[in-house]
């Protein structure tokens, strides 16, 4: 028998392989359609069909299910104009841009962590892993519903369209949903949707939120929504953002980043078990045995909290202390010592030198767990206030370029490709002046929040200014970075911003530098700056990669 | 129709990425002998000589089709009883009937698990042979 691990890595191989050349693919199919739309010929249809035909029998194979499944939708549209042996006019074409946007966000939303994978087990485990991001939305309205869930999927989120609560019914008892979003008025009744969720809700033990969308604004459609226990309402034209905060804050059970602890303790052994306490405690932990090597820890790691021997040669904790405190980016960096007696004076020593508590040796684990986290956790909040942009909340500026800097360190040593990319958005000062900044702020919130969605947890997004923000994409190639950065260029650009009853879009432009754009970072930032002016020259709703990008 | 176990396969599909995960299921994973064709011209020259044992021929491609490539196959004296089996996206009741009465074993839905398809292609086999 062959090793079925040697077989996994094959496929994996494989996978990845198809991975990589995927963009390329749907750019293909993307060119096709802006030739079938520009000049509609029965022989460029066929190859649309061909090439769309080839991602639905591969896409599911190599771990892009939801790619397949849109790929079929859209292949079935094709093949029945095919049969009719005509070629597709402007409307068609639009049903062709719908499917084609879901495709490419399944397609971006498969470079998000969720890897391929192959086997049966595998994949059980994957669905079981992944956040629920499931919406079903209960509408009637063919248009409005279709138009809804793309707007909605934009943000990240997987839509089922259902026309009658039963049909939705039906789906619940299989799979439930993150939230429901549904249509009050039915051809049934004109409560008929707040019925339905109604009894949904007091049949199920968890039901999900219920988020209800309406024509009317009476009282008594309100009433009928706030009995049903619905956790939002919102009148038709639906303002998709404001729906989206809501849809997030509803759905959000992210598991907290765990807390990074630095251990710097010249007995080997003894690091060790405290660093095993703490890990098992759900704790990042890394251990450091020479004193004299804890900065090029502290800027790679990044720790939430120090914990550190008071007694070591080369450095002691008190003067490892005294060094960090004296340096702007260490000063609020919570440290905690061990020592292994009780003496005040080097207890007052340790406080005067700015150290946050003092544990003494032997100390039960649970103690250990229980300073370490709360200090952790405090510290963690003090600094979320510090490094954050309030109306956004994306890193601040001068939290970016450490980002950037520690990023780009890392990379370099490690032989690894990196992005920095710098978005701006096109005509900010005219959505300010013509809406009011109110509606400014809702645009900078969406765009936040796309980054969000659709950029991995691993990747650093920024506010550097007011219009302005940054993206530090690690292990990333400029071609992929283009296409992911493009891809939301183009999502970005369709969504439609409602504010005081009007309704507006807004672009922006992006400049991309890579590692090989130079040997620093202010290199790096010039570059991207660089791109990003050129983009704006080329008439802004771009993405560029600076000259040299790799 | 022969009852000797299934050895050899003769694998036509176009899309070099399906072609790479199946013959690592048919190959590594089944332990058979494989020979890929891109296209049903390809299928046609190379079939006498290679001498399957089985089919297995994608419904979906380019020019020559998996039914007009299965078609063709037929008039070569060689091949005219060969067992096919069709794998395709698309599994529709009466499409299944269709590939049937065109003489195939049975038809394999994509996409298919590279860990259970040469499992899979044999339990067909087996089961057309009792």
């Amino acid at each position: 028998m062959t090793d079925a691990a040697a077989i996994q890595a094959r496929l994996q191989a494989l996978c990845e392989s198809y991975a990589a050349q995927l963009p390329a693919t749907i750019r293909e199919i993307r060119r096709q359609c802006e030739k079938l739309r520009d000049t509609p010929t029965t022989d460029d249809l066929k190859i649309l069909y061909r090439l769309v035909h080839g991602l639905t029998g591969s896409g599911a194979t190599f771990g892009y299910a939801d790619l397949s499944a849109a790929a079929r939708a859209m292949e079935h549209c094709l093949k029945d104009l095919q049969d009719r042996g005509s070629v597709p006019d402007a409307p068609y074409c639009d049903r062709i841009e719908t499917y084609l946007q879901i495709i490419e966000s399944a397609s971006i939303k498969a470079h998000d962590s969720s890897r391929p994978n192959l086997s049966a087990e595998q994949r059980i485990q994957q669905s079981t892993d992944m956040e629920n991001r499931l919406i079903y939305l209960v509408e009637d309205d063919p248009h409005q519903a279709q138009d809804l869930s793309l707007q909605i999927q934009h943000f990240g989120y997987e839509v089922r369209i259902f026309d009658v609560p039963e049909a939705m019914e039906t789906a619940f008892q299989q799979q439930q949903p993150a939230a429901i979003v549904m249509d009050i008025m039915f051809p049934d009744g004109e409560l008929a949707g707040a019925r339905a969720v109604r009894e949904l809700k007091s049949n199920c033990h968890e039901p999900p939120p219920v988020i209800f969308i309406s024509s009317r604004d009476d009282l008594a459609a309100r009433l009928a929504a706030v009995r049903a226990c619905s956790d939002g309402y919102f009148t038709k034209p639906v303002d998709v953002t404001a729906m989206i905060d809501i849809l997030d804050h509803l759905t959000a059970h992210r598991v907290a980043e765990a807390y990074r602890i630095l251990i710097v303790d010249d007995d080997k052994v003894l690091a060790d078990h405290y660093a095993l306490t703490l890990s098992q405690a759900g704790m990042e932990v890394v251990t450091v045995n020479k004193p004299l090597e804890v900065m090029t820890h502290l800027q790679e790691f990044n720790p939430d909290l120090m914990l550190v021997d008071v007694y070591m040669p080369e450095c002691d904790g008190l003067e490892l202390a005294g060094v960090l405190r004296q340096q702007p980016d260490n000063d609020s960096l919570p440290i905690v010592f061990l020592s292994t007696e009780d003496d005040d004076a080097l207890r007052m020593q340790a406080m005067r030198l700015g150290a946050d508590d003092f544990l003494f040796k032997p100390i039960l684990p649970d103690q250990l767990v229980a300073s370490v986290r709360s200090r952790a956790q405090r510290a963690r909040v003090l600094r979320a206030y510090m490094i954050h942009d309030s109306l956004t909340g994306l890193v601040n500026h001068s939290t970016t370029k450490d980002y950037l800097q520690r990023e780009f360190v890392r990379a370099c040593r490690q032989g690894t490709q990196m992005a920095y990319g710098m978005i701006d958005l096109d005509y900010f000062k005219t959505i300010n002046d013509t809406f009011g900044h109110a509606a400014g702020d809702r645009v900078l919130k969406s765009l936040a929040r796309m980054l969000q969605q659709r950029l991995r947890k691993s990747d650093v997004i920024g506010r550097i200014g007011g219009e302005e923000f940054a993206v530090v994409l690690t292990d990333t190639s400029a071609a992929t970075a283009l296409s992911v950065l493009d891809g939301i260029c183009s999502s970005f650009s369709r969504i439609r911003h409602y504010y005081d009853g009007r309704e507006f879009t807004v672009t922006f432009s992006c400049g991309i530098a890579t590692r090989e754009n130079g040997d620093n970072t202010a290199a790096l930032y010039q570059a991207a700056d660089q791109a990003l002016y050129q983009a704006k020259h080329a008439g802004r709703n771009r993405v560029l990669l600076a000259a040299g990008a790799a | 129709m022969s009852t000797h176990p299934l050895q050899r396969i003769l694998y036509i599909e176009d899309e070099p990425d399906i072609q790479a995960v199946a013959c690592l299921a048919l190959e590594t994973v089944g332990g058979f002998t494989v020979e890929v064709c891109g296209s049903g011209q390809e299928a046609q020259a190379k079939g006498v000589a290679f001498a399957p044992d089985l089919i297995l021929l994608d419904v979906m491609m380019p020019e020559m089709d998996g039914p007009n490539t299965l078609k063709a196959l037929r008039g070569i004296a060689e091949l005219s009883t060969t067992p096919v089996i069709f794998m395709t996206a698309k599994v529709q009741a009466n499409e299944l009937a269709d590939y049937r009465a065109m003489g195939a074993l049975d038809v394999i839905a994509k996409p298919f698990d590279p860990m259970t398809l040469a499992q899979q292609i044999r339990t067909i086999w087996n089961n057309c042979h009792d």
